[in-house]
């Protein structure tokens, strides 16, 4: 009896285990071929798919040299975009233009560092074209997302990062929101600084 | 037997672990769920922040960006005409600045919340002696106009609309005491639901207002405050000098409204669902409606509503409008409100075509779901259906409609169950299959799209539809938090038939039993206008909707010359059909040439999202909104400060206006983004405590062996 409830209880626990750290190296991985897929893009190609079956390509590639953070940001904002890297929320302007930009990503993977980020702290953005975007983080928030709303219309260019709050929550699904606004302080050359 | 383990101490450890976990994990969740919003707010005055006003307000700034206080209003006059679908509204309100010290001038931002299909087209303040007047204007050129106005010291507001759900003016330098009126001009169009029109004009004091609440004053333009909202407080606590008001001095906004009411048709009732009303009858059969009482309190909203008069056949109205030498006109029908259930029904062959791809994950896919559950219940043994999904690839569950038997809906309901989001979109492959099957003009036969429509081949799906639509009809359901409800409306307009959208899961069968009740009873179809007659005939839609019982069809004209009667032909079932409507008799109205200009501008801009080029779009949205005077993409209303040139007497007191107005915000819901936390870490956790229970377990087993 007890040895079929061990048995029971280490299948269940290894497929859980194995489910939690798939998660996080799933996450990781789907980076390393983000990044193959983004070099496609700098060249010229067009929604490069990071693997056969994706639904999403990369739009950019965000950066943040204080913390060594450097990933690839996924076209569309849906819970299955999110497992491999953080999305831009479409409905927001692209990043060519000169529209505000939303980002969002898993606060137990990509999104980790917002806890991190300062104001004053330099975020840069490249986008398909390989131009740099560099924005100064202005200001750290925390909202609850049944009743908030984010402005995008200032005088000047956004970059507002989302994710959930708290960072240490260890069941997901609450309606805090930690919200990072960033805005535009140039443009720059193609070469990264 | 386990009782006897049981007894093992390392055992009940472990069973009391494992029960203890499960309600540790739930907990921090409740948690969560349980913080109240206000541990969170940005201060301690209870202020407003833009998105919460319901009604017409004009908001004083505060030290904290975002929060304002609103002013008080002394009264509100409206005037509304209603013209078939459409409401043209003429707000005016009356505002004062409260406060009685000395040198208390203040920011204010007039915020008027539309509802979706309305646009402000004119624009009017008076505050103390000066008059501003909004203009439209190309957008650079009103916002070149709004700088220098801005650096010449003049008063001045740039009034933009991204997407037309809420309108903003800003004021600079309101001074104490002082009486501000703001009058406005709106067009909407009316909403038509179950049966009746209903028009909304919205009243509703918010419960905001607090007797006795201080109203902060600013001193200074609020440059450079702190940054974090939720630890920093107002820094400069001893300039700020709060008149408090007397209770019960906040008034409550009494409000006069008038309406002059012109249906198109013959109505069954006209209602005021909250006030008392008077409706005197007009002679060309329209109607006059006051408010029983002189000035109502602002404690609800207006609601009006009518209903066509009984009748079996279609009916078709007409109004029209000389504007420069053209004439507009809207014509509506209106379908016949006999529910004619005895009639015998076609059969129908109904292709559900759903989409599976990732990005429907989640509650989306079970709203599809959903959706398809529901539509298969009201099928019928005459009808043939056939269920198709797509991710990246194309699966279908017959190869053609098969008749409903119960095998055959028990086949698809399990099908449908099972059905999982992965994958990508491509969903041409599925339009061409669906449109494989063979067409049959003794049946309707009609194609459900439930899609949340992510895909980037747009022109391929409208030229496919073009090429093989023939007799079918395609009707779109968007789902997802945010479906592209662009590509989807366009595609039910290629279709000839119509676009719905489902919000939420609870929301699904509802709107689908009212679209699926409608699929059924068609009246109309091949709807056309006849040219005949007309000179620069120049109608939208341009390509005209079937109709169905319960839901009229509006079509916005422009032509240089009108015949005397216009006709209008189609198909009633399978027998031809057409009705002639007379113009020369048509009543004239006004708001028809900007209706008919707001429809020309949104096909326009669908242009744009069908490959025509930018500039091509703009031009021509640039003409039309230039021409009738309107907020678009591509043109702003300027409010410039007209008043006559005064000397410099208070000049010296009105501060710089170092900060930016409020302009018109484009906000995004929070509550629209996806959760962002894995279930990794509390996987993880139960994983390991698993493993390690099953441990000591063995360990145990061990030991007592």
């Amino acid at each position: 009896m007890i040895t079929l409830l061990v048995v029971a209880f280490v299948l269940i626990g290894l497929w859980q285990t194995g489910n939690g750290a798939w998660i996080y190296l799933k996450a990781q991985l789907a980076q390393v071929q983000l990044q193959r897929a983004w070099a496609g893009t700098l060249a010229g190609q067009q929604e490069v798919k990071p693997w056969l079956w994706a639904d999403t390509w990369p739009i950019a590639r965000l950066a943040v040299p204080s913390l060594g953070i450097d990933q690839i940001v996924l076209e569309g904002a849906y819970g299955r975009t999110l497992a491999f890297g953080p999305g831009h929320v479409e409905s927001t302007g692209p990043l060519e233009g000169s529209d505000s930009i939303i980002l969002t990503g898993h606060r137990d993977t990509h999104f980790r560092f917002l806890e991190k980020l300062h104001v004053g702290e330099t975020i840069l953005l490249q986008a398909r074209t390989g131009v740099w975007h560099r924005f100064v983080v202005r200001d750290r928030q925390i909202v609850d997302s049944r009743t908030a709303t984010i402005s995008t219309q200032e005088d000047k260019r956004q970059l507002i990062l989302v994710t959930c709050y708290p960072f240490t929550a260890i069941v997901p699904g609450g309606p805090l929101r930690y919200m990072v606004n960033a805005e535009i302080v140039e443009r720059m050359a193609k070469d990264k600084p | 037997m386990l009782y006897a383990h049981a007894r093992s101490p390392i055992v009940r450890l472990c069973l009391c672990v494992l029960l203890t976990a499960f309600p540790l994990l739930i907990l921090p969740q409740a948690m969560l769920l349980a913080q109240p919003a206000e541990s969170l707010s940005t201060g301690v005055i209870p202020t407003m922040g833009i998105n919460d006003v319901t009604e017409g307000t004009l908001l004083f700034k505060t030290n904290q960006p975002g929060r304002y206080t609103p002013a008080p209003i002394l009264k509100i006059d409206v005037q509304i005409a209603v013209t078939g679908i459409i409401a043209r509204a003429t707000v005016r309100q009356e505002f004062t600045n409260p406060s009685e010290k000395k040198g208390d001038w203040l920011e204010g931002v007039y915020v008027f919340p539309l509802p979706e299909t309305a646009a402000v087209d004119h624009l009017r303040m008076h505050v103390g002696e000066r008059i501003i007047e909004g203009h439209i204007k190309e957008r650079a050129e009103a916002k070149k106009v709004y700088e220098k106005a801005k650096q010449e010291g003049k008063r001045t507001s740039l009034v933009e609309q991204e997407r037309p759900n809420i309108f903003t003016t800003s004021v600079a330098n309101i001074g104490p005491s002082e009486r501000i009126i703001v009058e406005i001009e709106y067009q909407e169009t009316i909403r038509y639901d179950q049966g009746k029109f209903q028009l909304r004009f919205p009243m509703v004091v918010g419960q905001r207002y607090i007797p006795g609440t201080p109203v902060i004053v600013e001193d200074q333009d609020p440059k450079g405050l702190g940054t974090m909202l939720d630890t920093d407080r107002v820094p400069d606590a001893s300039r700020i000098t709060p008149p408090v008001q007397k209770p019960g001095q906040w008034p409550i906004n009494p409000v006069s409204l008038s309406l002059s009411l012109t249906p198109g048709f013959p109505v069954a009732k006209v209602e005021s669902l909250f006030h008392p009303i008077i409706v005197i009858p007009d002679p060309d059969r329209g109607y006059q409606i006051s408010l029983k009482k002189d000035a109502v309190p602002a404690d609800r909203d207006f609601q009006l509503t009518w209903s066509p008069a009984a009748s079996n056949e279609p009916r078709a109205t007409v109004f029209t409008e000389q504007r420069n030498g053209e004439t507009f006109a809207m014509l509506m029908l209106v379908p016949p409100t006999q529910q004619n259930d005895a009639a015998p029904r076609m059969p129908r062959d109904l292709t559900f075509v759903i989409g599976t791809s990732g990005s429907l994950a989640g509650p989306s896919i079970e709203q599809a779901k959903a959706s398809l559950a529901a539509a298969l219940m009201r099928l019928t043994t005459q009808d043939r259906f056939n269920v198709i999904q797509f991710n990246n690839t194309v699966r279908s569950l017959f190869s053609s409609p098969q008749p409903v038997t119960t095998a055959a809906k028990r086949k698809a309901i399990r099908y449908v169950e099972g059905l999982s989001a992965d994958g990508g979109t491509d969903m041409l492959p599925a339009l061409r299959q669906a449109l494989k099957s063979p067409e049959d003009s003794t049946r309707l036969q009609q194609i459900i799209l439930i899609t949340d429509g992510q895909v980037g081949n747009e022109d391929e799906l409208f030229e496919l539809l073009h090429h093989r639509l023939g007799n079918r009809r395609v009707f779109t359901i968007g789902i997802g938090s945010t479906p592209n409800s662009h590509l989807m409306r366009k595609t039910a307009e290629f279709g000839r038939g119509t676009f719905t959208y489902v919000g939420n899961v609870s929301d699904v069968k509802d709107t689908l039993d009212a679209l699926f009740k409608k699929l059924e009873h068609p009246v109309l179809s091949d709807i056309q206008l006849d040219r005949a007659g007309w000179t620069a005939l120049e109608h939208y839609p341009s390509r005209i909707a079937d109709l169905y019982d319960g839901e009229p069809i509006v079509l916005a004209v422009k032509a240089t010359s009108v015949p005397d009667q216009a006709l209008l032909r189609g198909h009633m079932g399978t027998q031809p059909w057409s009705l002639p409507v007379s113009l020369k008799q048509a009543t004239a109205r006004s708001g028809l040439s900007v209706y008919w200009a707001r429809q020309k501008i949104s096909t326009l801009m669908d242009e744009a999202f069908m490959g025509t080029d930018e500039e091509t779009v703009r031009k021509g949205v640039l003409d039309v909104a230039l021409a009738h005077h309107l907020v678009s993409k591509y043109t702003s209303l300027v409010a410039v400060d007209v008043t006559p040139a005064r000397p410099i007497g208070k000049s010296e007191t009105e501060q710089p206006q170092g900060a930016r107005p409020t302009e018109d915000q484009e906000k995004t819901a929070m509550a629209g983004l996806p959760k962002t936390g894995t279930t990794g870490e509390i996987q993880l956790l139960l994983g390991l405590l698993l493993l390690t229970t099953a441990v000591f377990l063995w360990r145990a087993q061990k030991a007592a062996a």
